[in-house]
């Protein structure tokens, strides 16, 4: 388990004072994927980096299974940090050796038996799908084969914690997505505990269990992705989410309505059951789709559709309440009549 | 006549005993160059703010010294140094004895070559280094001197270079080498052979140097 205490990070410039973090606390559970999101300057780097001490938080602990590595340093800090892996945007391997000899750097690191790492380097590699690349330099790969190397050298001393510093990026979406199904069977398989942070949704919506909204430092929102995205409280968490699933609708349209504008929510098995077409026989008014989609957020649907509901107020008001109970979430946007 | 054949010919025994002397001081300087200069350098980067030895005091101190050293012209040390030199070599004429104050000369200059060529090194592969749980010492080993390889031997070639303009100076005050028998002959003696010939070979030495610099550093570059 990862627990943040109350973090603040503040870089010293010759003029002013700039703080980076800001009393942040999160806890994170053995296991889960972790996602920060923000803008950059909002401080997620920084939080991520204070993790496993590359910048040394200026007061707050870092506790990782019990032990405060804040309290740690030099050798003991060393040892800590083997047990936490990190990944980069821009990969940083060592471009003079080739892709076997970076993953045996850090074998070399946590002081592995020599007869016993080439074993491992092979292990590692076919574990992220590059034994054929074993002997090339880091120059002749691709992003996406980089990253592949980066992982297999994060991974390589069985870290509990994977640490991804806006690890996709720098990579096309295709490749984007093959890394992100890498770490998350990662995840599964090894139950490391993933952090990452990033500016892109679609990241979080992949592979993220629970996730938290950066801005000025602090966290201005916590909780399940699911939730998130199903409900959003704060209005940059709001525009962060839009950039995934929008629900926009042109002013042109609104013009066009004669009735109330709605916009229903259907949270997980709700989302496939008949209530809409339900409603519309039970009841006497008339629907138009202005916009909908189905998310599938960690395997879990959920619904969003804006409608146009055409009829008398009072049923439309019963239809809306019809709605409710079945579960949905309904919310008024616009009402023409 | 402006260059005399029949003379180059005859003087041919002394210029190949004074290429050797300069051969000789300039080996001597570059290996003690590098092998005071390059943990020089490497102590000069790890000192620096921000890095994993990062100490202020030793940076100061020794960068210090390397300016002090570096300030003072070349053909002022050579003198300054006679003691030193006598007191290491027990002469101060001839090329082991130029050798002294030639290294003395190298070392910092090598020494800030290394340090540029360390900082020139992706601070996150660094980073990533030290995120992974790497010793100081394997970081130097395994991300520092191979990431910097070619740029120090780029910075080799340099030093290699400016040895044979200062060889040729300290030739001027009874170090030997070319240097001097240009010096001898070329100016006190107006012979306009021995003048042409030794800048000849000046201008053939730094080319070769150069090119194969080049060439090395390239070829072991895996970017």
């Amino acid at each position: 388990m990862l627990h943040i205490q109350n973090v603040t990070k503040v870089y010293q410039t010759k003029k002013k004072q700039v703080i980076g973090v800001d009393h942040v606390s999160l806890t994170i559970e053995k296991g889960e994927v972790f996602g920060i999101v923000g803008y950059s300057g909002a401080g997620k780097s920084s939080l991520l980096r204070c993790i496993n001490l590359l910048e040394r938080p200026t007061s707050g602990n870092i506790l990782v299974d019990g032990t405060d590595l804040t309290k740690l340093k030099g050798e003991n800090l060393r040892r800590a940090r083997l047990k936490i892996g990190m990944i980069f945007q821009h990969f940083y391997l060592i471009s003079q050796k080739t892709v076997g000899e970076n993953i045996e750097f850090a074998l070399k690191a946590a002081e592995m038996p020599s007869n016993r790492i080439q074993a491992r380097v092979k292990e590692l590699l076919a574990m992220v799908g590059l034994e054929e690349k074993i002997d090339v330099y880091p120059a002749q790969l691709s992003g996406g084969q980089k990253q592949r190397v980066g992982i297999a050298r994060a991974l390589a001393n069985n870290p509990s914690i994977l640490l991804c510093d806006e690890a996709t990026s720098a990579l096309d979406p295709k490749t984007t997505l093959s890394i992100l199904h890498l770490l998350k069977r990662i995840n599964r398989e090894l139950n490391i505990t993933i952090v990452l942070i990033t500016h892109e949704m679609n990241v979080v919506k992949e592979i993220c269990d629970r996730m938290c909204v950066m801005q000025d430092g602090k966290v201005i929102e916590e909780g399940s992705v699911y939730d998130i995205f199903a409900n959003p409280q704060e209005p940059l968490t709001n525009e962060f989410i839009s950039s995934v699933v929008s629900f926009n609708i042109p002013e042109a349209v609104l013009k066009e309505v004669k009735g109330q504008v709605v916009k229903i929510l259907f949270k997980g098995k709700v989302a496939g059951e008949g209530i809409i077409s339900d409603t519309i026989q039970q009841f006497n008014v008339q629907g138009n789709f202005l916009h909908g989609t189905i998310e599938y957020i960690q395997e879990q649907p959920l619904g969003i559709f804006i409608m146009e509901l055409l009829g008398q107020t009072e049923d439309i008001q019963k239809a809306i309440a019809y709605i409710e109970t079945r579960g949905a979430h309904v919310e008024v946007l616009h009402n023409a009549i | 006549m402006l260059f005399d054949f029949a003379h180059f010919v005859s003087m041919l025994p002394d210029i190949w005993k004074a290429f050797g002397e300069t051969v000789l001081m300039i080996g001597i300087a570059l290996t003690v160059s590098i092998v005071i200069g390059l943990p020089l350098g490497i102590i000069l980067f790890v000192t620096d703010k921000g890095l994993f030895w990062e100490n202020r005091f030793v940076k100061g101190i020794l960068s210090f010294i390397v300016n002090m050293i570096r300030s003072i012209p070349f053909i002022i040390l050579l003198v300054v140094l006679f003691p030193l030199t006598d007191l290491i070599v027990k002469t101060t004429i001839g090329p082991v004895a130029a050798s002294v104050s030639l290294s003395i000369a190298a070392i910092p200059f090598f020494a800030r070559l290394v340090e540029n060529a360390l900082r020139e090194i992706d601070k996150g592969v660094i980073e990533a280094s030290i995120a992974v749980g790497a010793k100081p010492w394997m970081i130097i080993k395994d991300v520092l001197l191979p990431e910097a390889k070619s740029s120090v031997i780029q910075a080799i070639t340099l030093t290699i270079i400016s040895l044979v303009a200062y060889s040729a100076m300290a030739g001027t005050i009874g170090g030997g080498g070319i240097g001097d028998l240009a010096i001898r002959f070329g100016y006190y003696r107006y012979d306009n052979t021995i003048m042409i010939a030794t800048v000849v070979i000046l201008i053939v030495i730094v080319q070769v140097i150069q090119q194969a610099g080049d060439l090395i550093a390239k070829a072991i570059d895996k970017r």
